[in-house]
């Protein structure tokens, strides 16, 4: 039951309150960058939920029973960052021969996601807030991902909005979508300490 | 073998490029290890002499000291004494971490020689607030914990900070992370004596 | 390479001048988005930032550039994703040892640089393309002008947010420090600005 309590908050850390876009700033160039429409934004949030589980979990598993054990701590940049390369592949090869209509839907954006700091962010943050055991690893990755979605999702509606707003010409796209995600941001600090 | 030769025709750059990375961050590695490490020591001990002023090195007594800190998660830490110059045991001191408001918040304890009282807290590393839950890196907060007994402390919104008690008056506006500093005085504190008595560290019945 | 003197220096100073303003990574391309938010609560973590960027951009592209004619071009990308962790991981071992305070305050920024869009863009766009002493000098030229974004984000905030620059007391004694300029909303609010001031500038100048 504690076990339980324990993944519950920490998923819950890791979608509200430490929110990897909100708090962390990663993620940004794609948050910035992805459509106004709600239905691309899911696509990639899901894209991104999918490859970061499983990059999450590769990595926490590589780290601590591989690089920990025998002290090869030094190299864990270029291993975590070869992992999310490999993983991505792997996914999108895996996508490609056995969900083609799924794939298509992905479109662009599975291969972007490689370069997404949040990916390779989440995976050192794993490794910073000490988690400890194989199954916190793989709820606080899936957290992270619908964090990311959840944010993503939000801007994506606001943004539907701002089009028909009237925009001084000189903070049109990037600058307003930047303002957007700073007043986002000041709405989330709502959460925080919510977990002690 | 023809596949062979063709994998390594493809890839001959990729592996040697990877020895000479290899090679690159071993060397990087071997020669700043020690840098590294010193910090770190450097760092814990800056913060014991700066609150116990008659320390000149820290000596490991006590290691891998298992705290609960509830949640069913363990945190392991070591104790540290604080000899002085003249190899005098002038005060004990060791890590402890817990969950602030935002992130971690690693402190450095300090205790007199007889375990009585406190004498203070040095902030190893936290994410607070700026201008709100930072503040109990601030003189204000850190005085209040010197010289307070090594009992359960409490947290008051009001009243004398002054008093060298074990009320300790919470930073304003920043309640969750005075609290925090607080709890993890008090899941630490205990346990360790404890272990420092067992150990016969310490006289009993303190 | 060019064919004479006057063009080639002609052509250096054209690549140089391009990162620093015509095609600024931050305010323009609009790339190497989170750390430009992240580590811009004060100039100095700012400015470490920058010069860990210079640093890998530089040795990535003198790198990339000796190795173009090698490269494969289906193992292009992981090769430069090799050479850039590898030139980070160095970076960040430096910093953990010669400059701890910074280390700490960077904390999992520095490591970040890896999928940092600005470098592999210049390795892609430029190096991969080029000789060695226009990779060198684009590589610098953008570092610099990332630098002095990073910079100048750091110190509008860092002064409005703590009232010091650089650590020093600037703000005469009746400003009233905006905490939230140390948070995230104060990242996210003064790009965007910025970005749109920028806008404004090369607005007129169309």
């Amino acid at each position: 039951m504690e076990t339980l309590n324990v993944l519950l908050m920490g998923f819950i850390s890791v979608v509200l309150i430490n929110n990897l876009v909100f708090t962390k700033f990663l993620g940004i160039c794609p948050y910035l960058g992805v459509s106004g429409r709600i239905d691309m934004a899911f696509g990639m949030g899901l894209a991104v939920t999918f490859v970061v589980t499983l990059s999450g979990t590769l990595t926490w598993m590589i780290d601590n029973w591989i690089l920990m054990r025998f002290g090869l701590e030094v190299t864990r940049y270029v291993c975590f960052i070869l992992v999310i390369a490999g993983a991505v592949q792997l996914v999108e090869m895996y996508l490609r021969k056995f969900f083609p209509p799924l794939y298509d839907s992905f479109g662009i954006f599975l291969p972007l996601i490689t370069t997404n700091c949040a990916i390779l962010g989440l995976c050192l943050f794993l490794h910073l807030w000490e988690i400890d055991s194989l199954v916190e690893a793989v709820v606080r990755s899936f957290g992270a991902g619908i964090g990311f979605t959840m944010a993503i999702c939000i801007m994506a509606g606001i943004r539907e909005n701002l089009e028909l707003a009237d925009v001084p010409a000189c903070l049109k796209g990037a600058p307003i979508t930047l303002i957007t995600a700073g007043l986002l941001t000041l709405a989330f600090i709502g959460f925080a300490g919510m977990i002690r | 073998m023809d596949k062979v030769k063709y994998f390594f025709r493809q890839s001959w750059l990729l592996i040697v490029a990877s020895f000479c990375f290899g090679l690159l961050i071993a060397v990087a590695n071997a020669a700043w290890q020690d840098n590294i490490f010193q910090n770190e020591e450097d760092k814990f001990n800056n913060l014991v002499k700066e609150m116990i002023p008659d320390a000149n090195t820290t000596e490991i007594v006590l290691e891998n000291v298992e705290v609960r800190s509830g949640k069913g998660k363990k945190k392991v830490t070591s104790v540290r004494k604080a000899v002085s110059g003249d190899g005098q045991c002038v005060g004990w001191a060791f890590t402890c971490e817990g969950s602030g408001f935002a992130d971690k918040i690693k402190l450095v304890l300090t205790v007199d020689a007889g375990f009585e009282k406190l004498k203070g807290y040095g902030v190893l590393s936290s994410n607070e607030t700026p201008g709100f839950g930072d503040k109990i890196k601030e003189p204000y907060y850190r005085r209040q914990f010197v010289g307070a007994p090594t009992a359960e402390l409490e947290l008051v919104k009001l009243g004398n900070p002054e008093d060298k008690d074990s009320k300790i008056v919470a930073v304003t506006g920043a309640t969750v992370s005075s609290e925090a500093v607080v709890k993890i005085v008090n899941t630490f504190l205990g346990r360790i004596k404890n272990h420092m008595q067992e150990k016969g560290l310490i006289d009993n019945g303190n | 390479m060019a064919t004479n003197g006057q063009g080639s220096v002609g052509i250096y100073r054209g690549t140089l001048l391009a990162g620093l303003w015509r095609e600024n990574p931050v305010f323009r391309l609009l790339l190497g988005m989170c750390p430009t938010l992240a580590v811009t609560a004060a100039v100095k973590p700012a400015l470490t930032m920058g010069c860990c960027v210079i640093f890998v951009l530089v040795c990535s592209n003198i790198v990339v550039s000796l190795m173009r004619n090698l490269l494969r071009p289906h193992l292009r990308i992981l090769m430069f994703t090799l050479t850039i962790s590898t030139f980070v991981t160095i970076a960040d071992l430096f910093l953990k040892a010669f400059q701890p305070e910074m280390s700490a305050a960077l904390g999992p920024y520095v490591p970040l640089i890896i999928v940092n869009c600005i470098i592999i863009c210049r390795a892609e766009a430029c190096a991969s393309k080029n000789g060695l002493a226009i990779s060198v000098i684009d590589a610098v030229g953008m570092g610099v002008g990332f630098t002095i974004t990073l910079c100048a984000l750091a110190g509008v905030r860092e002064l409005l947010a703590t009232g010091k620059l650089f650590e020093a007391n600037v703000m005469p004694g009746w400003f009233v420090p905006w905490a939230a300029m140390g948070m995230p909303v104060g990242a996210f609010v003064t790009l965007g600005l910025m970005l749109g001031l920028v806008n404004t500038i090369t607005g007129k100048k169309n």
